[in-house]
């Protein structure tokens, strides 16, 4: 049974029995950390799972890879990686589209101990390096969503600035659509072309994210063409850092 | 608390309770109940005359009812309508959710001894979801990962471009007069239009862009 420490009195400290939860009966944080596990799972199982408890509720178009994060048996969390923005690779020199993946999801259970986000990402950068010929992986972290990476750089992942900020597109319908969405639908997303056209287009500011990137293959950090920053700090509610 | 069987004719649905079921859900409830029988208890309170309003199990009252069923067994409780509409929507959503592992080690158990068809007229789910069910937590993930980058590989590189209608008439005329040579050049593609742009691209580059 694991246990806590719960304090009775002024001097006094006893354990308790009340099971964490999360925590199977004989185990603590450090070896329920190591009994995570990463699998392959079907797309629509990651589907499912990423609709229902990321924060964003949305399956990212472009998914490649599908992971799960399976605590003994339980399936604790899943992560997907896929296309990121357009030539993201090209933050690397002499690199083509195949030589990166963005993690363009992530969401662990709860009931994880601390520092599992980390562990995962290991877990997948080490499993990429021995069986893919993937070069970097990259990540962005929202700040209007009030993100810095904190799990990125718990990883040890490099900070290299914020990206531009993207614009969102509304075609009247008051749906916020990805460029991206637009150029599948009308082959562009060109404000001229979709005006002209005769297209009621409107954009919506997006702020720039915080631009993270690990890489698989160490010695490709050299070619690096942005410099690595010190890490963003989380805005304390009084303004400060 | 006491159950009680109650006359079918005395339930009476509450129309307030939001609790929608489609007809092909129903279909599933209604091949449940036949299987397993009425499991779970109906909750409901007096009206005053005699008749009662169903909190809790209106799907199932619908589908007793449709099933023949003279009595139902349930759980009485006196409310009045504000406690009554909240302890509705308690029982509508306060629920937990499957963990997808557990569920799926557990549907890996009951496909040993069930086929998938018995249990696709019981649970709402696809051949497609069950398979994925039943295989999840079996893969070896070094094997996904290398059939993934074999795949990515052997995959043809895909370039989008965007016409007008004008300028898709000139480039396929284009792409026409070199599907001969494109067709003839052996090349490893196995996509004519692909290989008849590399072809036309190549040509344009020999010729120093004349």
């Amino acid at each position: 049974m694991h246990t806590v420490l719960t304090i009775t009195g002024a001097a006094s400290v006893k354990d308790s029995t009340i099971p964490i939860q999360g925590i199977e009966p004989g185990s603590n944080p450090r070896a329920a950390l190591h009994s995570l596990n990463v699998q392959g799972i079907d797309r629509a199982i990651a589907a499912e799972v990423i609709k229902h408890h990321h924060y964003l509720h949305s399956f990212p178009g472009g998914t490649k890879l599908s992971l799960g994060v399976f605590d003994r048996k339980r399936l604790s969390g899943a992560l997907t990686l896929g296309v990121g923005p357009k030539n993201a690779h090209c933050l690397v020199e002499n690199t083509s589209a195949d030589d990166c993946l963005t993690l363009t999801r992530l969401w662990l259970s709860d009931d994880l101990p601390s520092n599992s986000e980390s562990r995962v990402l290991a877990m997948v950068v080490k499993l990429l390096r021995k069986h893919t010929t993937i070069k970097f992986l990259l990540s962005y972290a929202d700040p209007s969503s009030g993100h810095v990476g904190t799990i990125y750089q718990a990883a040890g992942w490099l900070y290299i600035g914020l990206s531009a900020a993207m614009s969102l597109y509304d075609l009247g319908d008051g749906v916020a659509r990805h460029s991206r969405s637009v150029g599948q639908i009308f082959g562009s997303h060109s404000i001229a072309h979709l005006t002209k056209n005769g297209i009621n287009v409107k954009t919506i500011p997006q702020s720039p994210k915080y631009r993270y990137v690990c890489f698989v293959d160490p010695a490709w950090q050299s070619r690096l063409r942005v410099p690595v920053l010190p890490y963003p700090k989380k805005e304390k509610s009084d303004g400060s850092n | 608390m006491e159950v009680i069987e109650i006359p079918i004719e005395k339930l009476k649905m509450a129309p307030w309770n939001p609790n929608k079921m489609d007809t092909k859900m129903q279909a599933y409830l209604k091949t449940s109940l036949t299987s397993f029988g009425l499991v779970q208890n109906l909750v409901v309170r007096p009206l005053g005359d005699g008749s009662y309003e169903v909190l809790s199990g209106n799907q199932r009252l619908s589908v007793l009812k449709e099933m023949g069923m003279k009595t139902a067994p349930c759980f009485v409780r006196e409310l009045d309508d504000s406690h009554a509409r909240l302890l509705t929507q308690a029982l509508n959503r306060v629920q937990g959710e499957d963990d997808l592992g557990l569920k799926a080690e557990s549907m890996k158990k009951i496909l040993e001894s069930l086929s998938q068809q018995e249990v696709m007229e019981i649970l709402p789910d696809s051949f497609a979801s069950l398979n994925a069910l039943q295989t999840l937590n079996t893969d070896n993930i070094a094997d996904r990962l290398m059939n993934w980058e074999s795949n990515r590989h052997a995959r043809l590189k895909h370039m989008g471009f965007q016409l007008t209608l004008d300028q898709q008439q000139v480039v396929q005329q284009a792409l026409n007069l070199m599907t001969p040579k494109a067709k003839a050049s052996n090349s490893e593609s196995p996509n004519i239009n692909g290989t008849a742009l590399y072809l036309i691209c190549k040509d344009f580059i020999e010729n120093k862009g004349e």
